[in-house]
């Protein structure tokens, strides 16, 4: 198995700086998703890997070997592009069978080959058709169904479902998630959208302006943003953030509005910091405790999966808060809200984690004895 | 804006729209076709109704050199065409030139075109392209002079290197061994171009994102040539061949002001043949009749083209 690593890798289309000297190392048989907005580098990235982009400078590596200077024919790889890509003048059997041939497999093992992915991808109907036939849905399963049979060591996947209808989307995500659970291969997959990211990856390399933000598996990177950007792409929707929470040099304890006891840092930071925290670790209750404060509630709305998205407002500040159905439907104009220290991230004036914690000035244990 | 003041809105816009003759006239079904009607007219008179007097023609006797009217003759013109043992041959060696010439043009096109289309980053590489079209922009008038005077055996060029390399000249345009060959050889050298522009457009309608694939999937050559390019760039090749076939079977102007058909009438091909019967003979039905059945071959050449690349099913892009 290969890893693909990337060491100051750097891409420039005239003035704009796609890829800004990259270095990372993406680990052998594991998934890792290329998550970003679009414009974020993300899909120049995965093309300079493939060899389909020359890089204005640095270095790709697969394993030890430098493949830089290799064309793309000579870095064996398999790629799914982001609009199905099919061989118009051949039916489905032969598209995946194409690259096979050129591998010059035995009859034999090009059957068998065929056979498991076309059963992998539920695809068996389809075998025979031609690809005039074809939805874009069922075009981009042949185009994985060819990158897959040919068995390479590294596989990449741009935006392999963003141009499929909505119908297929679902189909194909399944798909892909049995497929990444069960190749051996070192996977490279990138998306725009975090689900699809969440689901598939197991380490998400979050890019932004060329750069890669965060690298962390993907519970790590959604509970413990390291940059703002990863707090307010993630999550839908994504955290609240309170700008001028605490000064980073606070040196003793201080209170807050959205606290019921007083804070205090651990460790400095220069400048202001900004709190940070998801709607959905934002604890709600209709009735008034001794670890929340006071809320009014200024809106609800019910999302995905039934949950209600509160506005609450405590003081000056104004949070959203994702709450379970049944107690989103008793709060009236009131709630009392406890934001629980361990799910709660500062950010510095960089818009970076610093090196703080936040912490009660007064240990939790001493005050509340639990039993 | 609530919806009903939309409505009202609309209702205004046409309301206006009506008061206005000219919007009236650029909204009614008249307006496409006062569009058309200039190039349908041009269309008409000088496509249309010639072909149509053509076709009348041939079904009569009519010379220009005979003060006799034109008499109704039936298809006497089209029996005299098929027992003339001199046209047949004439025929014959059209269809040697023409295989010949767009043979070597499209597969000397194709080479190039591929060559061209191979250095996309090669600096140079707009001039070299520019300098090949060159013959191709020359008038085939001006080419036919030129050549006549490259072939030329005691000034011309050619024949200066032929010396050189043999010691004795070489008479292209008269020695019955060569003069066919140097009229095919100044037809490739114009045409050729042509056909690597065809190769150009037909490679570049290959999508980007399916060569990237065969790159990518490491097909072979051949798989890509079969697999990825010919089925998107055929239809442009093809239209090349077609429009070289039916541009060479016509070919007058060149064998004219080279060898005028000679040898002997080896170089005699049915344009020119054709040019002889209307313009020096001024037999006007007869060379109708001949004109006629050109026109049928070169629409049954057109006709092939479509059926064999089913274009209809390529423009619904099924």
């Amino acid at each position: 198995m290969l890893d693909i690593r990337v060491e100051n890798l750097r891409k420039e289309f005239g003035s704009i700086v796609a890829v800004d000297d990259l270095t990372i190392t993406f680990p052998a048989g594991s998934t890792t998703c290329l998550l970003g907005p679009s414009g974020c580098g993300k899909t120049t990235l995965m093309r300079m890997i493939a060899g389909l982009e020359t890089p204005t400078r640095g270095e790709v590596y697969f394993g030890d070997r430098c493949v830089t200077k290799l064309s793309t024919r000579a870095r064996n790889i398999g790629m799914v592009f982001q609009y199905p890509v099919v061989y118009r003048g051949s039916n489905v059997r032969e598209n995946i069978e194409l690259p096979l041939r050129a591998e010059k497999l035995s009859k034999a093992e090009i059957d068998r080959r065929i056979e498991e992915v076309v059963e992998l991808l539920e695809m068996r109907h389809a075998v025979n058709a031609s690809i005039e036939e074809l939805d874009n849905g069922t075009r981009q399963k042949v185009a994985v169904a060819r990158a897959v049979a040919r068995r390479p060591q590294i596989i990449l996947f741009d935006e392999p479902i963003t141009n499929v209808d909505i119908s297929s989307k679902l189909q194909l995500k399944r798909a892909l998630k049995e497929l990444v659970t069960r190749l051996k291969q070192t996977i490279l997959y990138v998306t725009h959208d975090q689900t699809e990211a969440m689901t598939l990856a197991d380490q998400i390399a979050l890019m932004k302006d060329g750069r890669i933000v965060q690298y962390a598996p993907p519970r790590e990177l959604y509970d413990r943003p390291n940059d703002v950007f990863g707090g307010w792409f993630l999550g839908n929707p994504g955290m609240n953030f309170i700008a001028n929470f605490v000064d980073g040099n606070q040196p003793g304890a201080f209170l807050n509005p959205l606290f019921v006891r007083p804070l205090r840092l651990n460790g400095t930071a220069a400048g202001p910091l900004t709190l940070g925290v998801r709607p959905e670790h934002v604890r709600v209750y209709p009735d008034a405790r001794p670890d929340a404060v006071r809320a009014r509630v200024l809106g609800r709305a019910i999302v995905v999966g039934g949950q209600h998205l509160v506005t609450l407002q405590i003081a000056d500040f104004v949070l959203k808060a994702k709450v379970a159905a049944d107690v989103g439907r008793t709060l009236m104009q009131e709630a009392w809200v406890h934001l629980p220290l361990d799910r709660i991230t500062l950010f510095g004036a960089d818009g970076h984690k610093p090196d703080v914690a936040l912490h009660y000035a007064v240990d939790h244990q001493s005050l509340h004895p639990t039993p | 804006m609530s919806t009903a003041n939309i409505a009202q809105q609309g209702e205004q816009g046409i309301a206006r729209s009506r008061r206005s003759p000219l919007r009236a006239f650029e909204e009614s079904r008249l307006f496409p076709l006062a569009l058309l009607l200039p190039i349908l007219l041009f269309f008409v008179a000088l496509n249309v109704i010639p072909t149509i007097w053509m076709i009348g023609m041939s079904f009569y006797s009519y010379s220009l050199m005979s003060p006799a009217p034109p008499s109704f003759i039936a298809i006497d013109n089209y029996v005299k065409i098929y027992n003339d043992a001199d046209l047949w041959s004439a025929f014959s060696r059209t269809f040697v030139f023409v295989v010949l010439a767009v043979g070597i043009e499209t597969v000397l096109g194709v080479l190039l075109g591929f060559l061209f289309w191979g250095s996309a980053n090669m600096p140079g590489r707009r001039v070299a392209l520019t300098l090949l079209f060159v013959p191709m922009v020359v008038t085939p008038v001006a080419s036919g002079l030129f050549w006549r005077l490259i072939y030329e055996p005691t000034f011309g060029v050619a024949n200066y290197f032929v010396q050189l390399l043999t010691g004795s000249k070489i008479d292209f345009l008269t020695n019955v061994n060569w003069a066919f060959g140097a009229v095919l050889f100044v037809d490739i050298w114009m045409w050729t171009p042509f056909m690597i522009l065809m190769t150009l457009a037909a490679l570049g309608s290959v999508p980007k994102a399916e060569l990237e694939a065969a790159e990518v999937d490491r097909l072979s050559i051949w798989q890509r040539l079969w697999h990825v390019i010919w089925p998107h760039g055929k239809f442009i090749l093809m239209l090349g061949v077609l429009l070289r076939t039916i541009d060479a079977y016509k070919t007058t102007d060149l064998v004219f002001l080279m060898t005028n058909g000679g040898p002997g009438n080896i170089t005699e091909l049915i344009g020119l043949k054709l040019y002889r019967y209307a313009f020096a003979s001024l037999n006007i039905g007869f060379s109708s009749a001949l004109a006629v059945i050109l026109l049928l071959i070169a629409i049954s050449f057109t006709s092939i083209y479509l059926w064999v690349l089913n274009l209809r099913r390529y423009r619904e892009g099924a």
